[in-house]
């Protein structure tokens, strides 16, 4: 088995170092400015990248990410472990309890909110294939995959702004927050249904059994799958170390999950996504134990995968302000119609719609990751990608400020 | 309160602990008795049900009894809305089978389809079961101020001596996950105010009723309702949980459960389900 060797072992553990330091640094400035820790994470990623670090101080930004291309590699494996577990945890946060209490109102307002961003996003796309830069041999799947990633919402996100202005247990709170769940779980379906038809990311069994098994993985692990978790779990809970056994233990489920479904031709993540549904789902994975992984995820690979970001594209060589404009001007306009209109639809009154329209145009993880996969499947262009990046920061530091405007509306 | 108690019969080898459960309500409440017996009518039914009554100590004056053929848990249903029955009294086993539990037990199906409060018995006693201790669900929900008030008020006619009301901070995991951006101290208020927000939310049900003399503990759970409602009831060996229910329950809720299909799959003990 190949190793790294001594200087490379030292430039990886230097580049964990630095990305983990300058991001705890720009989270902790993002918190100073209620900001979401998300935004620190990615400034310092521009920061520590070729953006800024590569064009003034060219030396050290060569030394730390150029130099050893086995440490990049390795480095690599911990970022695709990152987004592995930031969709474990992501689907840990959907609770198909609170979906259900919501019923079909949430249902009627998640799905507005993705069809006219995703009907937008194509249109805009399929149109203007070479203007926007997606992939115009990939095109019907390449404008999809905009569409969706400018319909996702940013659950954590938004539970944090609704926290902060204290209306997370309104109705109007948890009609968003299960929303966003439903958001969620449709997006990830449609992502990996998308992928499975993408010619640059079909490796797997083809197209029509990748989206039957697809299909098939989602029902099986909600329902008979959640039950053996279930029996699982009580088992775990008595007889092994608490909660390292746990901890240890879900994580290589989700691990096996991943693999499953990247095996079958869709990306790893939606398998960590559902166990994760399925996982937080049972009644034996106690919220202590999420609040720990949380943690554990939150604090020490989100970091990781966000700073990646920053250094896989120069955000000032790449930048192109019409394309940035358009992503988030659509994007913005589109979500939020998209959820106010299902909120009339739903039938709730225009004050309360307006603010679910801002909330669910909350933007943050999900969409990254959602372009960063386009950008490596050859699906969009980094001018996209940074349109996308800029569309989420936007989306995230403006959504509280605007929720907290339209709730002293008098209408 | 309960003005109208029904109780359906199929001359099952419970049915006279059930008789004898049932009367004991309808004399605390001094409610109407409605008997449902879903099957052909004859006259060696009619003569083993009246010695039933009869046993069962049942006034003749304030009981009814209905006779209808048909599909048991429709027929119950259509019974239940025709008669306006306030409390429709149940047997349940307390586990069900993975078959039973997809399929659904006639008593299961009416729990979940009756339209008026249900109150479901686990072992039902000749000698009638006492509800010492009970445990309320306060979980913020809109049929949660009158769950309580029902609660209470059937926790005085039945004397009760302890009230729990058991409260869940709803998606806990989700809102100290998100607030784990914060410093320690933040942290930990914010930890605080999660569980004062649900004391002083039943505080706020509660100050607006009589409670008599009950005892009434607030307790708050990081949890699912459902869930920790069953652990706190085996825990403490409540005699009956109270529980409000907005929703109609189908097949599909089975598939995917949630709330209260979780509670009845495992019943903890006897239950009473409130519904407007």
């Amino acid at each position: 088995m190949e190793t790294l060797n001594h200087k490379e072992v030292i430039n990886l553990l230097l580049q964990l170092a630095a990305m983990l330091i300058l991001a705890r640094v720009f989270a902790e400035l993002a918190r100073k400015f209620k900001l979401p820790a998300v935004v620190g994470e990615i400034l310092a990623g521009i920061i520590l990248g070729p953006t800024i670090l590569g064009t003034l101080m060219p030396v050290a930004h060569e030394y730390l990410f150029s130099s050893h291309e086995m440490s990049n590699i390795a480095l690599d494996g911990f970022v695709q472990i990152s987004v592995v577990l930031l969709l474990f945890i992501a689907g840990l946060e959907v609770e198909l309890q609170v979906v259900w209490n919501q019923g079909k109102n949430a249902l009627k307002i998640a799905v507005a909110s993705m069809v006219l961003p995703i009907i937008a996003g194509f249109v805009l796309a399929y149109a203007f294939p070479e203007f926007l830069g997606v992939n115009i041999n990939d095109r019907i799947v390449a404008s999809t995959f905009f569409g969706l990633a400018i319909s996702i919402t940013a659950l954590a996100v938004v539970a944090r702004i609704l926290m902060d202005l204290g209306i997370f247990k309104t109705q109007t709170g948890l009609l968003i927050i299960a929303a966003a769940m439903i958001v969620d779980i449709l997006g990830w379906i449609v992502f990996s249904v998308i992928l499975s038809l993408s010619e640059s990311g079909s490796d797997g069994l083809g197209v029509w059994p990748t989206i039957g098994l697809t299909l098939f993985f989602t029902f099986f692990m909600l329902t008979l799958g959640k039950g053996m978790i279930n029996r699982v779990l009580p088992w775990i809970n008595k007889n092994l170390a608490w909660p390292g056994g746990l901890l240890s233990l879900s994580l290589a489920i989700c691990f096996i999950a991943a693999s499953f479904t990247e095996f079958i031709g869709i990306h790893a993540i939606f398998g960590a996504f559902i166990i994760g549904v399925a996982l937080g789902d049972s009644e034996y994975l106690t919220e202590k134990a999420k609040e720990i992984l949380h943690q554990f995820i939150n604090n020490i690979f989100a970091p990781i995968f966000f700073v990646s970001i920053g250094l896989k594209v120069n955000f000032v060589e790449a930048f192109d302000p019409g394309v940035t404009g358009v992503v988030v001007i659509v994007g913005l306009l589109a979500k939020y119609f998209g959820a106010y209109l299902g909120g009339r639809y739903a039938g709730i009154n225009r004050k309360e719609s307006i603010i679910v329209g801002f909330g669910l145009s909350t933007r943050g993880s999900m969409d990254i990751i959602l372009g960063l996969i386009a950008l490596e499947t050859g699906l969009v262009s980094e001018s996209l990608f940074i349109g996308l990046v800029i569309l989420a920061l936007i989306s995230s530091i403006g959504s509280g400020p605007l929720i907290n405007w339209a709730q002293k509306l008098k209408i | 309160m309960y003005h109208k108690i029904a109780l359906a019969i199929a001359f099952s080898p419970r049915i006279e602990a059930l008789l004898s459960e049932t009367n004991r309500l309808v004399n605390l409440f001094d409610s109407q008795l409605v008997l449902i017996h879903v099957g052909k009518r004859s006259d060696e039914r009619e003569a083993k049900l009246q010695g039933l009554i009869e046993k069962a100590n049942l006034s003749a004056e304030k009981t009814k009894v209905i006779w209808k053929e048909g599909k048991p848990v429709k027929m119950i249903i259509e019974a239940c809305h025709e008669e306006e029955i306030d409390l429709l009294v149940a047997g349940a086993l307390k586990n069900e089978s993975i078959f039973t539990y997809y399929l659904g037990s006639v008593g299961r199906k009416i729990i979940r389809k009756a339209p008026c409060s249900v109150l479901t018995l686990i072992e039902p006693k000749l000698e009638t079961t006492g509800f010492s201790q009970i445990v309320f669900n306060g979980t913020q929900a809109q049929i949660t101020p009158f769950l309580i008030k029902q609660g209470i008020d059937f926790a005085k006619k039945v004397d009760a001596d302890q009230i729990f009301i058991l409260n869940e901070i709803k998606m806990y995991g989700l809102q100290m996950g998100t607030a784990a951006e914060d410093s320690e101290q933040e942290v930990a208020h914010t930890r605080r105010q999660l569980v004062q927000d649900e004391i002083k939310y039943v505080e706020g049900i509660l100050g607006k009723l009589d409670q008599g003399d009950l005892k009434i503990n607030i307790k708050v759970t990081g949890g699912r309702w459902a869930i920790e409602l069953a652990r706190f009831s085996e825990k403490i060996g409540a005699d009956l949980l109270v529980v409000g229910d907005e929703h109609k329950l189908n097949f599909f809720d089975r598939i995917f459960p949630h709330d209260l299909e979780d509670l009845l799959s495992t019943l903890p003990c006897n239950l009473l389900i409130v519904k407007k």
